[in-house]
């Protein structure tokens, strides 16, 4: 034996005996991890987290209470430090006001390498480097097909006497501007009007028109499920992601892309300044970003990968949004401007609703 | 024994010094805790509701636009009035359900009553957020309640007794009842039996006997019911936002919607500060008026 294989042969022993002390060493490391509950739990336990303690060796703590804005408002009143490492389902509007508030990690491809594979438009939504997002989707409509035509148009919804008549009163769902899906909605009724984010009063005005038809308010997207079950709802702008959700597990609706277009939206995983577990953190933002992750999650949820080249089928990529001509066309409402006005807007919405 | 006598003498003012430290220090410890976890809250609240808040960030320009703010909508008037008529309304209810009741569980001689009292009391045992829900199941347009008014003819159409200030009270009041019936409950049995036995041997009728000696002898009690479930009603969360959604307002929902949902903790601190000194407020107004009828 050589002296080179000697050594090579000595250096392999060793890496084998420790190996298991290693792989122990590491499985004792947690990793908190915030998301949220009902079928997003199942889901990203089951596609994104297990996988990862297997292939990591460790183990994760999946905590599955709060809305992104919860979640960050745990952020703040802890100052960075709410307790968990990864909060894995910011919008928008909450990693803008992280980053001013310097409660985010600054993320760089050293820490995340899969940032560089990134669309382009990713750091015109957020601020570079400030998450990690992991899951495109767009507020699109969605409608009883057992009940109503197909709509066409966000004035459908905003105008619903002027398409379905009186037979669509008591039928129409309301969100709170709490919910971002209510501002997406609010800003297409301020468009259809000549308006937009610098000019809303188009959308109070559609809001006024349409309250009569109302039958149900909520604030979460999840609460409006049991409405679209019981019949009780039968046209409402939503999520496409959950919509894709529900429409496979039955329920009689369909999901539109309006011809005004729809408005996109990224979930985004950040790491707060005082997270234990920054590495290991870094190292879960970047398996949300795998290739891999990233299609079996896309398929799971009914959501568009956040990054070009992941192959998808074509019936289900119809639905997606995959191409570069696809994102420069989805429009991205201004998250900052949301953030600045929110608090005016839901209280308009609240003096017209209330 | 003049030994003894110096060991007596200089024990007594010791024993004295000690046991004159005892309620201090039995004090001590509830005192730290709502220092703690009370008043310093408290006083962060009010520091923050003075803080001008811009695009959701705290600045440090001190300023009274929060509470301009407030007064100045009506959205957040009626909140506040709202508020005040839920738990108005609650205590009110709770008291007039809850004096019979605990009146019979009080004087009842069966030998179940340890079990009446039990079930009484079930409610406790169930977190608000389960009770809640089975309003909503009764309640809301597809509920029990519209399927049984539609069924039995007495409605033709569905109609929505929820989103509501009534369903907020009739979830709040059932959710309450427990406690207003535990301090009336408390409140009869310190009332001696034979007060009744002698007002009725001297002519009284059992209808003149409650009114004039059971029913001011059990104030403290009613008092203090009401007060209990007035100030757990206006600070509820979780049946206000169920029963009364995004649309119908209370404090407590809007102050969480402010902290949580719209980030603006300027005006959610502004709102809290205003609810836990009316609380407050009238918390001490009810016990002086109970305190004072007690005594009258």
């Amino acid at each position: 034996m050589s002296r080179n294989l000697r050594r090579r042969f000595l250096q392999q022993a060793a890496v084998a005996v420790a190996a298991p002390y290693v792989i122990t060493a590491r499985a004792q490391e947690t990793l908190i991890v915030n998301t949220q509950g009902g079928e997003y739990q199942e889901l990203i336990e089951r596609v994104v987290i297990r996988p990862f303690e297997k292939k990591y060796g460790v183990r994760v703590v999946h905590d599955p209470t709060g809305t992104a804005s919860q979640d960050y408002a745990k952020i703040r009143a802890s100052r960075g430090a709410p307790g968990f490492d990864v909060a894995g389902l910011l919008t928008p509007p909450e990693v803008i006001l992280g980053v001013k508030e310097g409660l985010l990690e600054k993320l760089s491809e050293r820490e995340v390498p899969n940032l560089r594979h990134l669309w382009d438009k990713t750091w015109q939504v957020i601020p570079p480097g400030s998450g990690a997002p992991h899951t495109l989707q767009y507020a699109a409509l969605v409608y009883n097909k057992e009940k109503l035509d197909r709509p066409r148009s966000w004035a459908d919804y905003w105008e619903p006497q002027k398409k379905y008549a009186a037979k669509v009163k008591g039928h129409v769902i309301q969100y709170n501007p709490a919910n971002l899906l209510s501002v997406y909605a609010l800003i297409h009724a301020a468009q259809l009007g000549g308006g937009g984010v610098d000019n809303m009063e188009p959308a109070w005005q559609r809001l006024k028109a349409q309250k009569p038809y109302v039958g149900v308010v909520v604030t979460g997207s999840a609460e409006a499920v049991p409405h679209f079950e019981n019949g009780e709802v039968w046209i409402s702008p939503y999520w496409s992601a959950r919509s894709g959700y529900y429409i496979d597990r039955g329920l009689p609706f369909d999901m539109v892309i309006p011809d005004e277009g729809a408005s996109g939206l990224f979930d985004v995983a950040c790491v707060p300044v005082g997270a234990k577990n920054k590495k290991l953190a870094y190292e879960f933002l970047n398996w949300r970003l795998d290739p891999a992750i990233q299609r079996e999650w896309a398929l799971a949820y009914f959501s568009s990968p956040t990054r070009p080249g992941v192959e998808l089928p074509a019936k289900f990529a119809a639905n997606q949004i995959t191409t570069k001509e696809q994102i420069a066309k989805t429009q991205f409402p201004d998250s900052d401007v949301i953030g600045a006005r929110r608090k005016d807007w839901t209280v308009k919405w609240q003096e017209i609703m209330g | 024994m003049a030994r003894d006598h110096g060991v007596i003498g200089s024990a007594a003012p010791a024993a004295a010094r000690q046991s004159g430290r005892v309620p201090w220090l039995l004090i001590a410890a509830p005192t730290a805790v709502l220092l703690l976890f009370f008043a310093l809250p408290n006083a962060l609240l009010l520091s923050a509701s003075f803080v001008k808040s811009e695009a959701q960030q705290l600045t440090n320009e001190l300023t009274l636009e929060n509470y301009q703010f407030l007064f100045t909508r009506p959205l957040y008037i009626w909140a506040f009035i709202r508020t005040f008529i839920v738990g108005t309304a609650v205590g009110a209810i709770d008291v007039l359900l809850g004096f019979p009741l605990a009146y019979f569980l009080v004087r009842t001689r069966s030998r179940w009553k340890g079990l009446l009292i039990a079930l009484a009391l079930a409610p406790l045992l169930a977190s608000v957020v389960v009770r809640t829900y089975g309003w909503y199941i009764l309640l809301n347009r597809y509920g029990v309640a519209n399927d049984l008014l539609v069924s039995l003819g007495l409605l033709d159409e569905r109609i929505a007794f929820m989103p509501s200030t009534g369903a907020i009270i009739v979830g709040l009041a059932h959710a309450l009842l427990p406690y207003t019936v535990l301090t009336i409950m408390g409140s009869l049995q310190g009332i001696n039996p034979n007060l009744e036995a002698a007002a009725m041997s001297l002519g009284a009728s059992r209808t003149r006997t409650f009114f004039h000696v059971v029913l001011p002898l059990s104030f403290p009690g009613i008092a203090g019911g009401f007060i209990l479930a007035f100030s757990i009603a206006i600070s509820a969360y979780a049946t206000p936002a169920i029963l009364g959604g995004p649309a119908t307002q209370v404090m407590a929902t809007a102050i969480y919607g402010f902290m949580t949902q719209l980030l603006d903790w300027s005006i959610g601190a502004a709102l809290a500060v205003i609810l836990v000194v009316c609380a407050v407020t009238l918390a001490y107004a009810a016990a002086r008026l109970g305190a004072r009828q007690a005594a009258l």
